[in-house]
């Protein structure tokens, strides 16, 4: 996976508009001479192009396994299959690949470091009789804006203005999503409505003012994020022309969870790279949060074919899987079809959907991606939750031992180290996602928080 | 003098610096200095922070140094971190600081927990009132946050507060200063671990055009992210540099912090500098909307600096900086400090003056997440 293998999967006639499967072995070409450099950019190989055979087959698909799909209204297939075109002629343009190189580089601030969490390690040894594993952060709060979501939201943004359309509508639930997609279009002028819930606005006020500085119009709905959704996929519907509906959830009709996931998967590859470099090696286990999957999806998917990789996503347990208050999909759902999609999700005997919680506002989402649905079905991903008693404790945890921030969605991930570090050997590397930092969320620690503390 | 000498060995930047301090303090600063001149960087902390350009139409072309990004939010972590490990180096468990924001009270919070030391932060009773999730943020990092009724409870306050505990404990405890403030060798410490912005930019703009900037530009209200982004760069002549202070309700309001513009030269914590006093050499309580800059003070190497004619010193009120502060949001989707949106607004000044393609770097000295509430009262959004 080194930069020097790739090969650069075009000749001079067929740049951006085809959507055509090269065979990699008739065309190499020195990208030097092909592309122009603007004043910004120094000209890189990008090392994005290259898809091998064995990738195909989970890049490109509408399903895995019976997850995924389209389960849309007949005027939505026309516009998605679109979509789904320009996704892949993107992804084989090497002038968008370059730019958006740039742009993960010098606006985001990518690549994110893999930090090696002393004391949190030693902190686990400690309870486990001096042995256990060695602990890295994947420091994607260090992004610009505080989360992963900037990965996908400025790549996105990115295709709407390639695509030509000049205003975006989004979705968001913790508000992440929802600054993400503000600053993106801020940044490609590009106007910016999003949708937000109104029990979501109340419990993140913070990410509401940003996203109204940023310059986004913000339109509240009755109830929570996936109330938002529906209320935005409703008015995209209205506008099909000239608007883009940017999702920041790997769910939803193909290719959404594809595009999603695939923007996401640097992390993974900065990871598999930074793991090399520190310590020779491949992580042993990977940690992650899921309320619908992206943040998990952009770590393991680079790693889903080595099989010597755990594989581990955290769900919100909110106040106990049987009180009936969580947003435990894997664990409590079955399948079905929801917002467009296949897989598994919180739902009645009636099929009506139950309404999920969490103190992590961003888990709170009664589906989950198909992909990561189909994971589990196959055995390759495992599946656990923590409750929101745990989560606050992990926050306050890492604030006291490593001096960070993490938001509590990935507190979840971070909790989860409590049952998982013993039952590892010395030594083995645990890489967990930081998906995003816990600023927007020292108000609500505070409330839960009794006062003598 | 070139600036590999400065300061000299007594902590002057030519008539100012110095080490103003009661006698128990001296074996302390003496030792700060030996152990600082011995030290190597830490490799984790320290990443590339990006510079980031907007082409404009006509004009010169202006990037951002994206201080920004760092961990906590803002550049004073890059001497934080530096500090605690000198701190332990020297084998004192204890931290104390000042904070006036609270920016670089979390900072120092943050890298106390990092490297399991105490740490005691004292604020002044009014800052607290205005930063209640900064203070709480503090403590969830393990920091017992102590408040100061002295004086006009603020910064300065504070800062006294800090130099008394730190006489009364010099054995056991480190002062992290929080700018290129106070008695040498601390002007001199805090620029070189902020130095790195600078020695970033410089590589930077040679991958990007192949050459040096033009113009630096950077906030000043104690001057370390300023000094952090010049020093490297003060011996090259054709770099012009600019700091820009708070001049808060307008020069003439008698309600600013534009020390280096409206001040005259005293002793403050430790050092000479320019200060804001009165006739009778009492410190005048300075006004800013972004609490970082609202210091009566400024680094001795900056007073230097300006009476040498090497960087000038201009400033910008409350209202041009929340102007500047909407403007960079809406155009870039980067919310700025406060605190750096009076350098951003100074650009609405610079940019016509400036030949068509020259290259202006603007320090991004902090995110400005902490200031929505702040803004929000302000400019009706």
């Amino acid at each position: 996976m080194a930069c020097c293998n790739v090969e650069t999967i075009f000749g001079l006639g067929n740049i951006g508009r085809k959507l055509q499967v090269f065979p990699s072995h008739n065309y190499k070409a020195s990208v030097i001479s092909c592309v122009a450099v603007g004043p910004s950019q120094t000209p890189q190989v990008p090392w994005k192009l290259v898809f091998h055979e064995k990738e195909r087959s989970l890049l490109s698909n509408e399903k895995y396994g019976i997850y995924g799909g389209k389960f849309v209204p007949e005027t939505l297939i026309s516009p998605l299959t679109k979509l789904d075109y320009e996704f892949n002629s993107a992804l084989r343009d090497p002038l968008f690949q370059m730019e958006l190189e740039v742009t993960l580089r010098d606006y985001v601030g990518r690549e994110t470091p893999l930090y090696f969490a002393q004391r949190l390690t030693d902190y686990y040894k400690s309870i486990n009789r001096g042995t256990g594993p060695d602990i890295y952060l994947k420091r994607e709060d260090l992004n610009h804006g505080g989360a992963h979501k900037i990965n996908n939201a400025i790549a996105q943004a990115m295709l709407a203005k390639r695509m030509g359309c000049k205003s975006v509508m989004a979705a968001t639930g913790a508000g992440q999503h929802g600054v993400a997609t503000a600053a993106a279009c801020a940044k490609l002028s590009l106007e910016c409505t999003i949708f937000m819930g109104s029990l979501d606005m109340e419990r993140q006020p913070s990410n509401v003012l940003l996203m109204k500085h940023l310059g986004a119009k913000v339109k509240s709905v009755n109830g929570n994020f996936k109330d938002a959704v529906s209320e935005g996929i409703r008015n995209w519907v209205n506008d099909l022309e000239t608007s883009y509906f940017l999702a920041g959830a790997a769910v939803g009709p193909h290719p959404c969870p594809t595009m999603v996931r695939e923007f996401q998967s640097i992390i993974g590859k900065e990871t598999r790279k930074q793991a090399m470099e520190k310590w020779g090696g491949k992580p042993d286990v990977l940690v992650a949060c899921v309320g619908s999957g992206s943040n998990a999806l952009g770590l393991f998917h680079e790693f889903i074919l080595d099989q010597d990789v755990r594989l581990i996503g955290v769900e919100a347990g909110g106040t106990g899987l049987d009180s009936g208050k969580h947003s435990a999909t894997m664990a409590r759902g079955e399948v079905g079809v929801y917002h467009g999609a296949m897989s598994y999700l919180l739902q009645d005997e009636e099929g009506q959907i139950i309404g999920p919680h969490s103190i992590g506002v961003g888990l709170e989402y009664p589906g989950v991606s198909p992909e990561l649905s189909y994971l589990k079905d196959i055995g390759r991903a495992e599946f656990s939750s923590v409750t929101d008693e745990q989560a606050l404790e992990a926050y306050k945890r890492l604030c006291r031992l490593e001096g960070i921030f993490p938001a509590l969605e990935s507190s979840h991930a971070l909790a989860f180290l409590g049952k998982l570090c013993s039952t590892l050997k010395d030594g083995e590397k645990v890489v967990v996602n930081l998906s995003g930092r816990g600023d927007k969320d020292a108000a609500a620690v505070f409330n839960h928080t009794p006062k003598h503390e | 003098m070139s600036s590999a000498q400065r300061p000299d060995s007594f902590g002057r930047f030519g008539k100012f610096g110095g080490k103003y301090v009661p006698e128990t303090l001296m074996h302390a600063l003496e030792e700060l200095e030996n152990a600082f001149n011995s030290l190597a960087a830490d490799e984790d902390f320290q990443r590339e922070s990006s510079l980031f350009c907007e082409a404009d139409g006509e004009g010169p072309l202006i990037y951002l140094k994206r201080e920004d990004l760092n961990h906590t939010g803002a550049h004073k972590i890059n001497n934080a971190v530096a500090q605690a490990l000198l701190a332990k180096r020297l084998g004192k468990k204890r931290i104390i600081a000042e904070t006036g924001a609270g920016q670089h009270g979390v900072a120092t919070a943050t890298v106390c927990a990092r490297f399991g030391l105490e740490c005691v932060i004292y604020m002044g009773a009014q800052d607290m009132e205005r930063q209640a999730l900064n203070v709480f943020r503090m403590r969830l990092l393990g920091a017992e946050v102590r408040v100061v009724h002295s004086g006009t409870a603020t910064l300065k306050d504070a800062t006294s507060e800090a130099i008394r505990d730190w006489v009364t404990n010099v054995e056991t405890t480190h002062y992290i200063l929080g700018s290129v403030a106070g008695p040498h060798p601390y002007p001199m410490m805090v620029r070189e671990f902020h130095a790195v912005i600078g020695k970033e930019t410089r590589k930077q703009a040679l991958e990007k055009w192949g050459g040096k900037p033009d113009v630096l530009v950077a906030c000043v209200g104690g001057g370390s992210n300023a000094m952090g982004l010049f020093h490297e760069f003060v011996d090259d002549k054709d770099v012009r540099l600019i700091g820009v202070e708070a001049a808060g309700f307008g020069l003439d309001s008698g309600k600013h912090a534009a020390t280096l513009t409206k001040g005259e030269v005293g002793v403050l914590h430790g050092a000479m500098s320019y200060l804001l006093q009165d006739e009778d050499g009492q410190i005048v309580e300075p006004h800013s909307i972004s609490a970082g800059l609202d210091y009566p003070g400024v680094g001795p190497e900056h007073s230097f600096l300006k009476d040498l004619g090497r960087a000038e010193y201009h400033s910008i009120t409350d209202e041009e900086a929340l102007e500047a502060f909407k403007r960079l949001s809406r155009l870039e989707g980067i919310i700025p400090a406060l605190e750096t949106s009076h350098a951003l607004a100074y650009l609405e000044k610079l940019c016509p003056s400036l030949p068509n393609g020259s290259k202006v770097v603007l320090n991004c000295s902090g995110r400005g997440d902490k200031d929505v509430q702040t803004a929000i009262k302000y400019l009706k959004v």
